[in-house]
């Protein structure tokens, strides 16, 4: 292992780290106040740590989790900060019906789902290599198993949504299909069981005399 | 705990793991003697007793003390600009505890204010890898469940909690599913079949439910949505809270919050406040490194204290075995207890086994500092630890990657390829055992507060099992949710101010304390923020 330091720029600011560090220990090592884009800190599940990254002589500029990434000598960094489009529309999912209406359910929520021109500009965006794009369309096409599929390690980071032109917020397209999938089919018989056995009093917790209740 | 290390390089350590049989040393001492003298919870210096304040008299970590009895962030000078705002319910910090409150106080019909310091969801719930507990199955009830939590915290939680914790589990995994989180089934069956059951240290029967090995982040994801798409729920993200507000009476009436990207002071006054910040590991106490996201800074109890609840087991958390110890960047994140579980084997520097892998963490946890202690232990880059030992749990069960993909993943991150090299392993500061006094709606000794999470104590006693945590946000989360939207005071008659942290600052002088601390500290101190020079606030003499 060397020890010698490599050279990086992140949000403006020159940094100094060790070749081992990933790009979030770089900054935290850095001068200045951290209060944002770091959550989990390595784990790779929170997505708050989305940036943009540019290696040294590389023109391409692409997205990436700091807390996945390691420090390469001359790289830019700047972080992207969180944000909630305004042009989002509201679902309730408790209020959603029995699920014969799901295509228009996600009609009625994501109505630019539809508008898809398949640009793979998600894809491009998503730093754990998910097929977003085809999740897309796979939710379009009411294939809401597939979709989840599709989605499951998703960690929410809105890269995707960032970098979609026509504003379709795929992540969250994915996860409309993954929770109406769950809520709607989800109904384990173990589970409906218990409550039962709970709801009419069957089985309870007895200690030192007391009952719970 | 790396004053000065003494072990066996690195290199030699390997050889030796190479060619040995496993075999198991014979000195382990008795459970007591080993926690006593190597827990971190039992060490010269890792409790002392509070000089002042609700808990006077009581145990406390002495790092926690510093910050619980400080000086506070601002004075009532800084708050002459701030901002008011009014709600229901202010519900603090927003991960899993807090999007379960705020999500069943809107449904109890209030409406909500949540401050997240980070954004909502950046948490330790977004972390959890393993599941949550819930008495399901045919072999398992709700006395079972019962009987192993009280057990595994060493008969020191309260009864009443854990009874009603462990009876809401399966209504809580229903109202997760209502809300569309997924849960793996038994295998090969349908959406209608058995939910898969984990085993747990501790248990009696498998009852864990989960969802892959990433549960907190399929809970996490869809708390989270649920909470956006609640129009009755104004998130501020980037807001931490830093005082509570408190009225005449000594009520909970709100609390300062600060926001980040103005600049600027807020008081959200409320009829009540929910106060879920989670739990301490950023603090790295005596040293140790953490699994627990930037944010978990203590920051509840400090506020909590100043206001005047009342605490419980303050001097008590749990260390996780395998937490990484090499390389030095990765320190403390988490290596799942399911390595264990699967049958991976612990190796000190000299290729002997010297615990039972499947014990209790606190046990197995104290038997691998013993190790390092007694210079047994494997050094490596400054860093000491022991072996887990993957190379021969992967050539006995070659798949055995594809069940636990999160070690392939944090494998490749320490630049190991486990299939070869063991991982260096050491302990971590995992969670927050003791907290804040609560009663079954999440109410703290002071009226209007309400608690629930990790930030709270009682529920797991001295010791948490795995999968109880889980369950813990959800089950009191609801509850503290639900209770705190139907009580306090019409919001006219809500005014707050922080005579609460005067009382105690004249508790202080009385008792001669003085304390440089500034505290709640918000971010770890390697987050280089100081929230006077960020707000441009002048420093007044008091
Ligand atoms: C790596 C890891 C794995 C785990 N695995 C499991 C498992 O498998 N099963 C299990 O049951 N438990 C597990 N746990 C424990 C469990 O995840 C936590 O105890 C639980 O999620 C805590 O939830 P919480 O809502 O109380 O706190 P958190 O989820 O930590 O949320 C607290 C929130 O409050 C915010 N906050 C803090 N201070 C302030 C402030 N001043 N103002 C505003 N907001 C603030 C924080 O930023 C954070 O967002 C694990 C923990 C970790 C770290
Ligand atoms: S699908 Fe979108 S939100 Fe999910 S991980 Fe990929 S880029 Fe991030
Ligand atoms: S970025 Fe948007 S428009 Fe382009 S492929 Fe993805 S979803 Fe379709
Ligand atoms: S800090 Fe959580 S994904 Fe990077």
């Amino acid at each position: 292992m060397s020890n010698s330091l490599l050279t990086l720029t992140i949000n403006g600011h020159e940094v100094h780290a060790s070749p081992d560090a990933s790009i979030i220990q770089a900054y935290a090592h850095a001068d200045n106040a951290i209060t944002a884009n770091v959550g989990c800190m390595g784990q790779g599940v929170c997505g708050s740590c989305r940036c943009m990254i540019r290696k040294e002589g590389e023109r391409e500029v692409r997205t990436a989790l700091a807390c996945e990434t390691k420090v390469e000598q001359g790289m830019q960094v700047s972080f992207i900060d969180y944000f909630i489009p305004e042009h989002i529309q509201y679902y309730d999912i408790t209020a959603i019906g029995d699920g014969w209406n799901w295509l228009e359910d996600t009609q009625k929520a994501f109505p630019e789902a539809e508008h898809c021109r398949h640009c793979g500009g998600c894809n491009r965006a998503c730093p754990k290599g998910l097929e977003v794009e085809n999740g897309v369309a796979q939710v379009v096409a009411g294939d809401f198993g597939a979709a989840a599929d599709t989605f499951d390690q998703c960690v929410m980071c809105n890269l995707c949504t960032l970098s979609c032109p026509e504003h379709i917020r795929p992540n969250h397209l994915g996860l409309f299909a993954r929770r109406m999938k769950a809520a709607r089919t989800l109904r384990p018989v173990d589970l409906m069981r218990r409550l039962r056995e709970i709801d009419s009093g069957k089985m309870k917790v007895e200690f030192d005399g007391e009952l719970a209740s | 705990m790396s004053e000065h290390i003494t072990g066996i390089d690195y290199q030699t350590a390997l050889a030796n793991l190479r060619s040995s049989d496993l075999t198991m040393r014979e000195d382990l001492p008795p459970q007591d003697e080993l926690l006593r003298r190597f827990h971190p919870d039992y060490q010269d210096g890792a409790r002392i007793k509070l000089p002042i304040g609700p808990n006077a008299g009581d145990y406390c970590h002495p790092e926690l003390a510093k910050l619980l009895i400080s000086q506070p962030l601002i004075n009532d000078y800084d708050l002459s600009g701030a901002e008011h705002l009014n709600t229901d319910v202010l519900v603090i910090g927003g991960g899993g505890a807090g999007a379960a409150a705020a999500l069943s106080a809107t449904e109890a019909g209030a409406r909500v204010i949540m401050a997240n310091k980070l954004r909502i969801g950046d948490s330790n719930t977004v972390m959890a890898e393993g599941g949550i507990q819930a008495a399901i199955g045919a072999d398992d009830s709700l006395q079972q469940h019962f009987e192993d939590t009280f057990k595994g915290g060493h008969h020191a939680a309260n009864k009443h909690l854990v009874a009603q914790m462990v009876t809401d589990a399966p209504a809580a995994i229903r109202w997760l599913i209502g809300l569309g989180m997924t849960f793996d089934l038994a295998k090969g069956e349908n959406n209608n079949g058995h939910l898969s059951r984990k085993r747990a240290g501790g248990t009696t029967v498998p009852r864990i439910l989960s969802y892959r090995d990433f549960t907190g982040l399929e809970m996490m994801r869809v708390l989270r949505e649920a909470v956006e798409l609640d129009e009755n729920i104004t998130q501020l993200n980037r807001h931490p809270a830093i005082e509570l507000l408190s009225d005449e009476h000594g009520r909970c009436v709100g609390a300062i919050l600060y926001d980040l990207e103005k600049r600027r002071l807020i008081l959200v006054h409320a009829k009540s406040v929910v106060l879920a910040t989670g739990g301490s590991g950023r603090l790295h106490l005596q040293g140790f490194a953490t699994s627990n996201h930037y944010g978990a800074t203590a920051d509840g109890l400090v506020m909590a204290y100043r206001i005047g609840a009342k605490l419980k087991d303050m001097d008590s958390f749990q260390y996780h075995p395998t937490g990484v110890a090499h390389p030095p960047h990765l320190a403390g994140a988490l290596i799942s207890e399911a390595v264990r579980s699967a049958g991976t084997k612990l190796v000190n520097g000299l290729g002997e086994r010297f615990v039972d892998e499947l014990l209790p963490r606190d046990v197995v946890a104290a038997a691998i500092l013993r190790e390092c202690r007694e210079g047994r232990g494997v050094v490596w880059d400054g860093q000491v630890g022991v072996f887990l030992d993957t190379p021969r749990l992967i050539a006995g069960d070659p798949d055995v990657l594809n069940r636990l993909v999160t070690l392939g993943h944090i494998a490749h991150k320490c630049g190991v390829n486990p299939a070869e090299e063991p991982v260096m392993i050491h302990p971590t500061l995992h969670y927050q055992n003791g907290g804040i006094e609560i009663d079954g709606n999440g109410e703290s000794c002071v009226e209007g507060l309400y608690c629930a999470g990790e930030v709270t104590g009682g529920i797991h006693g001295r010791n948490r099992l795995m999968g109880n945590a889980l369950l813990d946000i959800i089950s009191f989360g609801r509850r503290a949710g639900a209770a705190a939207a139907t009580s306090g005071l019409p919001l006219k008659k809500v005014r707050g101010g922080v005579g609460h942290v005067h009382n105690l600052q004249r508790e202080m002088t009385r008792a001669g304390l003085v304390s440089e601390v500034k505290a709640p500290v918000l971010y770890p101190n390697y987050g280089k923020f100081d929230l006077r020079e960020h707000a441009g606030l002048q420093e007044q003499q008091s």
